[in-house]
């Protein structure tokens, strides 16, 4: 099966992320459930690609692949010249742990820590001392409009201000690529439009790559450079947009 | 991951679930608790009856029988009393008298040889009688660390009529304050048989009534010095009043306790019915034992007993820690099923610890930290329970013996071993416990404990 998309991939040397021939296969007892079919594309470093697609479409499957969260059935991602396919559960484990920074439509930040501690946590894995974890912490805090929020625990923040946190949980790491899954899922327009609006910032001031799965697809087209469309498992359409 | 991060982050996790935490260290607790005083009484004991051996110098001691008699000869039992044994004509038996007496103590390592005498008497003291055996201890032995005074102390003259009384017997007398007793004078009534009316074939008729063989004569002696109870020894320390040899001598008695020395005494072969021998060392034991053998003689030492004492309290050890190891095991099993709970309750946050970096050796070690802070919490406290527990128990034991006139003893030991043993122990298992739970906590799919919803 080849890609349904007609013109070839471009190809070069630099590509942030290289999906090719991309396939996930959930087995359901018996039943195989395809989330991902042939997927293939290619993130330009320091762009803003935003994913978008009907629910159960697979954006959330492509996400953890390429976050390394979970193995492909078929196919490679390629992330900074990297194999995904080829590293040990150590290696996935270091990769995710430096190499990729993931914000989630829920949160998911720990619920008994303050914001600081939430955003110091991935340095603990790293090794990185007590004080250093501290300044690099509250200094992203700072970056991310929340430097007086640092001790208020998940629950004393809004839910804006909770997606804050986890950006700057995603980036304490300073990996190049962030992934966040409908980011804005969980959030009025209004806020939505801020968080959208923050990564494009640090898109652009941080040379970021960001891949972002989104449903509201006027926020995709006034930031991002270029949209892929899933539809079914399959890339529907790919749009470059400046 | 760093230790010390490691360890704040298993600490405040277990803090987020106190009562938990504090229930399940319980479990722990109890455990230890129980091994800690299980062990510590099985060592105490161990340590009782060694020290006390060593004190009253039983590794350096033998007793010497006639051959055919006490420990290690034949039965004396299974003879019938009714009928005297007799020797048969031509054997030579080897007779327990002064002349082996002097042999013996003429022996490479031997220090004293003194008999094991001893004659029933009449006491009377403070207005009371007892009946007890005096025995007949030489001014050397009864001056040495055998004899532990209360009060007082030991005659120094194997001729002074002076007595040594144990402290168990004066309380039996209403005697409160050992050191009392001192100077006083106690009676002592001899029985004696009058072997002239003695029939030793006609031996049931004695005690039909009808006249005994038997006449008093009371001598006085003075008290100066009162020895502690010991609870247990060979024959030769146990006898409730001492006198030395020179102050027996002018007694109308005996020089025998066993029935057999009266038939012995009827072959013509009068001798002591035990000698005590006491060597120079432990080490000599074994050398004098078998000179003492080439006698003709038969012997008894307490160092060859000391062996089997030994391993008996190793299966006593071992029986009271197996009863602990239960305690283990099922406080093991609260760690297992604790923390089997906590990962259940903690598989969003395994997630996240996954989804930022950590690898499976990062998300083990947190769950085993965290179960192994249990384990010292619950050895360090454990241990203080069964310390508490223990004092307690030696307590309550000790009064009841006070009240029965008997010395205080610590049935309990707690040496540095048991403190770092039982620690070590409980973290050993506690880690074990929480090991199968860490497996399963590295195995969480980060993206399903992830999913919204
Ligand atoms: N763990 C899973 N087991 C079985 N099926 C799954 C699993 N995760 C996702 N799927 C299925 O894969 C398809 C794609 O899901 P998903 O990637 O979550 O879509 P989206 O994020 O675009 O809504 C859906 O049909 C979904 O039911
Ligand atoms: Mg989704």
């Amino acid at each position: 099966m080849r890609n349904a998309v007609a013109e070839p991939i471009p190809q070069g040397p630099s590509a942030a992320v290289e999906v090719r021939g991309l396939a996930k296969i959930y087995r359901l007892g018996r039943v195989d459930v395809p989330a991902l079919r042939d997927v293939s594309f290619r993130v330009e470093p320091g762009s803003f690609t935003a994913v978008t697609g009907v629910s159960g479409s697979g954006k959330s499957t492509l996400l953890n692949l390429v976050g390394g969260l979970d193995t492909a059935s078929a196919g490679s991602i390629t992330v900074m010249g990297k194999d995904l396919a080829l590293m040990s559960r150590d290696g996935l484990a270091r990769y995710r742990r430096s190499g990729v920074g993931m914000i989630f439509q829920s949160f998911n930040l720990l619920s008994s820590r303050t914001a600081l501690e939430n955003v110091e946590f991935p340095l603990l894995f790293a090794g990185v001392p007590k004080a250093e974890r501290r300044e690099r912490a509250a200094s992203l805090l700072d970056q991310v409009g929340l430097a007086g929020r640092s001790r208020h625990r998940p629950i004393e923040l809004s839910g804006g201000e909770q997606q804050r946190v986890a950006i700057a949980r995603a980036l304490v790491n300073r990996p190049p690529l962030v992934l966040a899954d409908e980011p804005t899922g969980n959030l009025d327009s209004r806020t939505a439009r801020e968080i959208v609006g923050l990564l494009a910032e640090l898109n652009r001031s941080r040379e970021l790559t960001i891949l972002m799965v989104t449903h509201e697809t006027a926020l995709a087209r006034e930031f991002a450079h270029a949209v892929i469309r899933l539809h079914d498992g399959r890339v529907e359409s790919e749009e470059k947009l400046r | 991951m760093r230790f010390r991060d490691q360890l704040e982050l298993s600490l405040s996790n277990l803090w987020k679930v106190k009562l938990r935490t504090l229930l399940t260290t319980a479990g722990v607790v109890v455990g230890i608790g129980a091994l800690v005083s299980m062990m510590s009484f099985g060592t105490g004991m161990q340590k009782n009856v060694t020290e006390t051996f060593k004190s009253l110098e039983l590794f350096n001691s033998i007793t010497v029988f006639p051959e055919g008699s006490g420990p290690g000869g034949s039965d004396p039992d299974r003879i019938d009393p009714h009928q005297p044994r007799r020797v048969p004509a031509g054997t030579a038996k080897a007779v327990l008298d002064d002349r082996a007496l002097d042999a013996i103590s003429k022996l490479r390592g031997v220090e004293t040889v003194y008999p094991d005498v001893n004659f029933p008497a009449l006491v009377r003291f403070n207005g009371r009688e007892e009946f007890r055996l005096v025995q007949v201890l030489p001014a050397k032995i009864a001056g040495s660390r055998m004899i532990k005074l209360r009060a007082g102390k030991p005659y120094l003259s194997d001729d002074a009529d002076e007595i040594i009384v144990n402290d168990y017997l004066l309380r039996r007398l209403d005697v409160k304050d050992p050191a009392s007793a001192i100077g006083k004078r106690i009676e002592i009534a001899s029985v004696s048989f009058d072997l002239g009316r003695l029939n030793p074939m006609d031996f049931s008729s004695i005690f039909q009534g009808g006249k005994l063989p038997v006449s008093k004569e009371t001598y006085e002696f003075r008290i100066v010095g009162v020895s502690e109870n010991m609870g247990f020894g060979p024959g030769s320390v146990w006898n409730e009043l001492m006198i030395p040899p020179g102050a027996a001598r002018k007694i109308k008695k005996l020089p025998f306790t066993s029935i057999w020395d009266i038939f012995r005494l009827q072959e013509g072969a009068i001798g002591y019915s035990a000698l005590n021998v006491r060597l120079s060392s432990p080490g000599e034991v074994d050398a004098v034992k078998a000179r003492i053998k080439e006698m003709g003689f038969s012997t008894f030492a307490l160092a060859d007993q000391f062996a089997q004492v030994r391993q008996a309290f190793f299966f006593l050890d071992m029986i009271l820690a197996a009863v602990g190891m239960i305690a283990i095991f099922v406080a093991a099993l609260g760690i297992v099923n604790t923390m089997v709970m906590s990962i259940l309750e903690r598989t969003r946050e395994i997630g996240i610890m996954k989804a930022v970096g950590a690898g499976d050796g990062d998300v083990r070690s947190v769950f085993v930290f965290e179960s192994s802070i249990i384990g010292f919490a619950g050895g360090l406290l454990g241990y203080g329970l069964g310390w508490i527990v223990s004092r307690v128990i030696n307590r309550v034991v000790n009064y009841f013996l006070a009240r029965q006139s008997l010395p205080a003893i610590d049935y309990f030991a707690f040496p540095w071993w048991l403190f770092a043993g039982a620690l070590a122990f409980a973290v050993a298992v506690s880690l074990a416990a929480g090991i199968y739970p860490a497996h399963r906590a590295a195995l969480v799919d980060p993206v399903k404990a992830l999913r919204h919803d």
